[in-house]
């Protein structure tokens, strides 16, 4: 085989800058023969210091022992091996030995190892202040985790007292307006105070709706004409009055339960007040659909019709629903039906998000 | 109201726990124009549990937050306790309501209207009187059973 001279390999190996060594794998114990000055320098140890001592004498109480036996065993197998060892220098002080371990073998066999070494000290330093820094992180995300759940917590438990009280607070309105009515003799005085505490019950009905379910910014209006009508069933001879209600279940956003509660309410009471005078049986449906641009809600009743009802001197209720309408920019549309009369009220509907 | 009982096993005694005044009084009114009578308003827990004791009234409605916090729990268990006393949770907080209803047979949600009271009271009325399966009112939610 022809190559480099062996005269010019030995000196590239003695001044190369890679530590590296030779041990005699035929001398007992497998002892250092050479090493070159790199090796010297990175260990501090003179030549002969080292040359005819076996290369355990690196090792040290941080040496890792699995690793030592995986070495050893290569070695008795004549195999070859990479490893990352700590080792200690002359001084004490250790450092980060990774090696490559082969075995040379000549024409009676196997001869010497060879070790070529780097160290290592600064990447496992690195790494080290890598898993320093990693569990820093870990350690700040965990107690912002914290924060962040304890004040969800008392978020969701400021909505619930916040809730409460708006649903006391609405409760001694009412009963307040009632009490009043109790005390005001039979006449205009006193209805007026008696539907005034029906339309906070309307309102208080919407506010029943929200909160109740997860999701505090959207409610179902399926399920509040459902509450809706329940309430007000409950104070209908239902053999003679009954209010029906085939509503779609359309999401709507919480802004618009307490517009809808009186506008529904409004036109509901106001038809089981006219629509039937005397002894007249009735019905008044309530039907909402959605279409394209938002929702299309319809309240008919079979009773006497605008025309024939006797004309509510203050109007107020028109006026609220008109108002409510408005708010809420849609348009509504009032018709004889003979029987009875027809609301339909267009209302449009942003997409919730 | 309208759907005011006259029958005498429909008169009720009903004791009220609940420490808002306004409440308290309109509902002492509607419970008088509905035919029933009130035994007393209790406000605190100290106050329902011995009123309950010394009146054994037919119904209990109880508040679940009194003047000395969400006794009306502890309430509801003492008075029902009794068999002769019929508990009725009326509270704007039915989350705070545990599983077994702590021995009420339902909830009233505030804001209540005075339909939904009058229909629950013939409700318990005709349950206490052994009437078949009265259909339950609507506005009332029922303990599960």
């Amino acid at each position: 085989m022809s190559g480099p001279p062996l005269a010019t390999l030995v000196d590239a190996f003695a001044s190369s800058p890679s530590p590296m060594v030779i041990t005699d794998a035929r001398a007992p114990d497998n002892p250092i023969a050479w090493a070159n000055v790199a090796f010297l320098n990175a260990t501090g140890y003179a030549a002969d210091e080292i040359v005819g001592r076996n290369c355990r004498m690196l090792q040290g109480p941080g040496t890792d022992r699995s690793t030592v036996q995986r070495i050893r065993a290569a070695v008795e197998a004549a195999e070859p091996i990479s490893v990352e060892l700590l080792n200690y220098r002359k001084d004490g002080t250790a450092f980060w030995n990774a090696m490559t371990i082969t075995p040379v073998r000549d024409a009676e066999g196997l001869a010497y190892f060879y070790a070529a070494q780097a160290d290592m000290t600064h990447v496992h330093q690195m790494e080290v202040s890598m898993r320093g820094t990693n569990d820093e992180l870990e350690r700040l995300v965990q107690a912002r985790t914290h924060d962040l759940t304890t004040a969800l917590e008392q978020k969701t438990a400021l909505l619930h007292e916040v809730d409460h009280r708006v649903k006391n607070n609405l409760q001694v309105i009412s009963s307040l307006m009632l009490l009043k009515a109790r005390r005001t003799p039979e006449g205009e005085a006193r209805d007026a105070l008696q539907s005034m505490a029906e339309r906070i019950g309307a309102l208080s009905t919407a506010h029943r709706m929200l909160y109740s379910e997860g999701d505090c910014t959207h409610f179902n209006l399926g399920d509040f004409a459902d509450e809706f009508l329940a309430d007000m069933n409950a104070g209908l001879d239902p053999e003679r009055r009954r209010v029906e209600a085939d509503v779609e279940p359309i999401a709507l956003t919480a802004a618009m339960a307490a517009p809808l509660a009186l506008l529904i309410h409004e036109l509901t009471a106001n038809a089981l007040r006219h629509a039937f005078p005397g002894e007249r049986e009735g019905r008044v449906s309530i039907t909402a659909r959605r279409t394209d641009a938002g929702m299309r809600m319809t309240i008919r009743d079979d009773g006497v019709g605008v025309a024939a009802a006797s004309p509510n001197p203050a109007g107020f209720g028109r006026n609220l629903v008109e108002m409510v309408v408005r708010q809420m920019r849609g348009t509504i549309a009032w018709t004889d039906a003979s029987p009875g009369t027809t609301v339909e009220i267009q209302i449009p509907i942003r997409q919730p998000a | 109201m309208g759907t005011g009982n006259a029958d005498a096993d429909a008169v009720l005694r009903i004791l009220v726990v609940e420490d808002e005044a306004l409440i308290a009084l309109e509902l002492e009114c509607l419970l008088d124009d509905l035919g029933h009578v009130t035994v007393g308003v209790a406000g605190n827990a100290t106050e329902a549990i011995a009123m309950g004791r010394s009146t054994a009234p037919d119904v209990a409605l109880v508040d679940i937050h009194l003047v000395d916090g969400p006794t009306g729990i502890e309430v509801a268990r003492a008075l029902s306790a009794d068999r002769r006393t019929t508990v009725v949770f009326m509270t704007a907080n039915a989350k705070r309501i545990p599983a077994d209803f702590a021995g009420a047979i339902g909830v009233i949600a505030k804001p209540y209207s005075e339909r939904v009271v009058a229909s629950t009271l013939d409700y318990v009325a005709d349950r206490r009187a052994g009437r078949d399966g009265p259909a339950c009112p609507d506005g009332f939610w029922p303990a599960p059973v």
